[in-house]
């Protein structure tokens, strides 16, 4: 496995034609993905808009955030098991539009934030600085869904039409010689680096506390449905083998962080700075019940010590409460086979007491990275400009008006983007 | 700035143990460590009353003690209420957070103590308080007191205070979110790096030690007994007629069951948003086993099912809401004279 990633600088951003890229430049002809976008039966128009950094602008509720990339043609498939067959990814050249982002906008407010807003793209404020988003151009993606569709029906359009347009828009790229290449050392249980400690990650990708939809695409198209604990190469992550389920919001997991995993992305700076060997990654779920949850965590933390023969592990979660118990029995069964762990859960102290903050109580599990957020809003003010796809949405996010951490996309990250931590007091 | 201060009769110069007993004078001056913190305070700082109590005769007569230093503070007005430092004297420790908590309350004004981490005090009054680790030696007076004044000093000029360690102070268990330099990531990584290599690390969150629940005493007859059922799982009747939220609920309902021996699909809903709540929809004697129950009634293996059930939802709920949702659940079992109770979660 040997991913090259092709990057491409992108500093401006405008609709015209032809499309192109040029130089940074890049050019979005809205006619060819409106046509591509279309062809999803369930989708009956789409809008696109661009947005800069520092904009005095407003979008949302955002359903994703996808980073423009495209296979180079020979190299693969874009996310492989939903474009196309499922092939392994994180192999060949795929050409990355650094600094650019296709987000998509949902017509529906997410059911499971506890604003009606749902996640809130800022592009200007305090914000803005807290989240590495607002400092991209975004191109939004605004499908419009059949009515009457049910609620996996219109977010899976809007999960195909973001990443749809994602990859037509990096294809782009393909007529220009990339600005860098980008190639990670290889990696794997065999690459023997003696003397060095073997460091695996364990991500959950999704909670069983909701049942996914049937053709919910998550692990190469799959719904995780009969999932074990399987073993990923770390760039099959960051090329496409994942996406968010339908229901993301809680939390904050968007596709733009597996294709720049931060925590795959540390562990394998580390490991070309010869501080660790990275061995691996294994991709797990939370599961629904103890059965389930005996089942995840003992074949997690089985591969991790047998296959990978790690001396440690990090580990994250996904979803909402209930995938914090999953997190700590997997790290206490590692623990107690001698394996080091540290696992990064996300704020779930409502009332800002520590006592409330954690939920599991296990002494082996002590090295512990907590994400905040619940304690933080902002009064943001009326912005120049507001999109949105429904006109009751451009109305709630006009301004000026108090909105929660949690609720600006990219603030609040379970795959360790978030800069936004809780201190005891 | 007028100050009070609170003395035990050892600091306060009364005497050691055996004048335990003694208690309250009022000084209308500093006393003891009363002048040094004056001093450290700066010019203007004057302490005009000094509580000076004996160790025993604060803790048996607390709310005797604590009403007449709050008459007498209602007819002098003061800045600042300091008590000790304690240090690890536990009784003084005690006194001190309670005269600091209820003078807080009264006047709003800043109170502040200072004792040991392990000052039975402490642990009772850090979240209420700033107390200032004074650690156990009373050779550190001066160090504790120039804390405890430095912090004043910042809590009457309505500066933000910094964090536990920066000011010296028992961490109080609040949380406070903060942008850093470093992602969740970085930090992640670095924190595994530092445990495997036997490097220290802090974790971002400390376990938290839970008072034991005590056990109660078993039923000596279930054949007698009256037993309920209570859920956190969220079982309402259709339109959630008490408004139950589906996350972080503050209330909770209790529902009739008499005369029943089947929760019916038709009737209830679930609110509930951390569960997959299929399984309870299609059949809610899943969560709330009436059907189970009623048979054990029938068959005499239970003395008798109470006539309702209590329902809350318990996702994402802070322990704070909690506690109360609990202790209004007791009152209500206790009335009912129900003897056990079955708890089903989700």
């Amino acid at each position: 496995m040997q991913l090259i990633l092709a990057n491409h600088l992108v500093t401006s951003m405008q609709f015209g034609t032809p499309a192109r890229l040029e130089d940074t430049d890049l050019v979005i002809d809205t006619t060819e993905l409106r046509r591509i976008v279309l062809e999803d039966d369930t989708v009956v128009g789409v809008d696109f808009e661009i947005v800069r950094p520092g904009e005095h602008c407003r979008a949302g509720p955002i359903f994703d955030v996808i980073e423009p990339r495209a296979k180079e043609p020979g190299s693969g498939v874009d996310f492989p098991g939903i474009l196309g067959a499922a092939v392994t990814a994180g192999m060949g050249k795929t050409h990355v539009l650094s600094g650019a982002a296709v987000s998509v906008l949902a017509e529906i407010s997410p059911d499971l934030t506890r604003s009606a807003t749902g996640r809130v793209l800022e592009m200007s404020g305090a914000p803005a600085e807290a989240s590495a988003y607002s400092s991209l151009t975004h191109l939004l993606v605004i499908p419009r869904t059949k009515a009457n569709l049910p609620r996996q029906a219109v977010e899976k359009a809007y999960r195909i039409a973001g990443i749809r347009v994602a990859v037509a828009v990096a294809r782009l790229a393909l007529a220009q010689p990339a600005d860098s290449q980008r190639q990670f050392e290889p990696i794997g249980p065999a690459a023997s680096r003696a003397g060095l400690p073997r460091v695996a990650y364990i991500g959950q990708i999704f909670s069983r506390q909701r049942k996914p939809a049937v053709d919910e695409p998550i692990l190469y198209g799959a719904n995780t449905d009969g999932m074990l604990p399987i073993m990923l190469h770390p760039d099959e992550w960051l090329d496409g083998a994942i996406v968010p389920s339908l229901h993301s919001w809680f939390g904050g997991t968007e596709t733009y962080y597996y294709q720049n995993h931060p925590i795959i992305l540390d562990l394998y700076r580390r490991h070309q700075a010869g501080e660790m060997n990275f061995v691996g990654t294994v991709a797990t779920i939370a599961g629904s019940d103890n059965f389930d949850r005996e089942r995840h965590c003992n074949a997690a933390a089985n591969l991790v010590k047998w296959n990978l023969q790690a001396d440690g592990a990090v580990l994250s979660k996904y979803g909402g409460g209930l995938p914090h118990a999953d997190l700590a029995e997997a790290a206490r069964l590692l623990e107690n086979v001698g394996i080091k762990t540290a696992v990064m859960v996300s704020d779930v102290s409502r009332d800002r007491r520590v006592e409330s903050a954690l939920l599991f109580n296990v002494p082996e599990v002590n090295a512990i990275v907590y994400n905040g957020g619940n304690g933080t809003h902002w009064e943001v003010p009326k912005v120049d400009r507001v999109v949105a796809a429904t006109a009751e949405f451009t109305d709630l996010l006009t301004g000026p008006m108090k909105i929660d951490a949690s609720n600006i996309v990219g603030v609040t990250n379970q795959q360790g983007a978030s800069r936004m931590r809780s201190i005891v007091y | 700035m007028r100050v009070a201060h609170y003395l035990n009769q050892f600091f306060g110069g009364v005497g050691a143990e055996e004048h335990a007993g003694k208690g309250l004078e009022i000084h209308q001056s500093a006393v003891g460590p009363g002048r040094l913190l004056e001093q450290l305070l700066g010019g203007e700082a004057r302490v005009v009353l000094t509580f000076v109590c004996g160790d025993n005769f604060a803790v048996e007569h607390q709310d005797e003690l604590t009403a007449a230093v709050l008459e007498k503070l209602s007819s002098h007005s003061v800045d600042l209420f300091v008590a000790g430092p304690c240090f690890d004297a536990g009784r003084y420790g005690m006194a001190a957070g309670a005269l600091c908590h209820a003078v807080q309350a009264k006047f709003n004004i800043p109170a502040i103590a200072a004792m040991s981490e392990e000052n039975p005090g402490g642990d009772l009054y850090r979240d209420a308080l700033y107390i200032i680790d004074s650690g156990t030696s009373t050779a550190k007076m001066r160090d504790v007191l120039s804390k405890m004044a430095k912090l004043t000093q910042k809590l009457i000029a309505n500066e933000p205070i910094g964090s536990p360690a920066e000011e010296g102070y028992l961490r109080r268990g609040w949380l406070r979110d903060q942008l850093v330099e470093k992602t969740a990531a970085t930090r992640l990584v670095d924190m595994l790096m530092a445990k495997m290599t036997g490097a220290p690390f802090e974790s971002e969150m400390p376990a938290t030690a839970f008072a034991p629940v005590p056990m109660p005493a078993a039923i000596n007859d279930i054949s007698k007994a009256k037993v309920m059922l209570i859920t956190d799982g969220g079982l309402v009747p259709r339109g959630n007629p008490d408004r139950i939220e589906g996350t972080a609920a503050t209330r909770w309902g209790s529902y009739s069951i008499a005369g029943r021996d089947d929760l019916r699909a038709e009737d209830y809903e679930v609110s509930h948003g951390g569960y997959d709540t299929r399984f309870v929809q299609e059949d809610p004697d899943r969560l709330v086993p009436l059907d189970a129950l009623r048979e054990m009634e029938k068959n005499g293996v239970i003395g008798k099912l109470a006539d309702e059930f209590i329902s809350t939802c318990g996702r994402s709920n802070p322990l704070s809401n909690t506690r109360r949702l609990g202790r209004e659940m007791a009152e209500k079992i206790k009335q009912d004279g129900v003897d056990a109770v079955i708890l089903t979660s989700t």
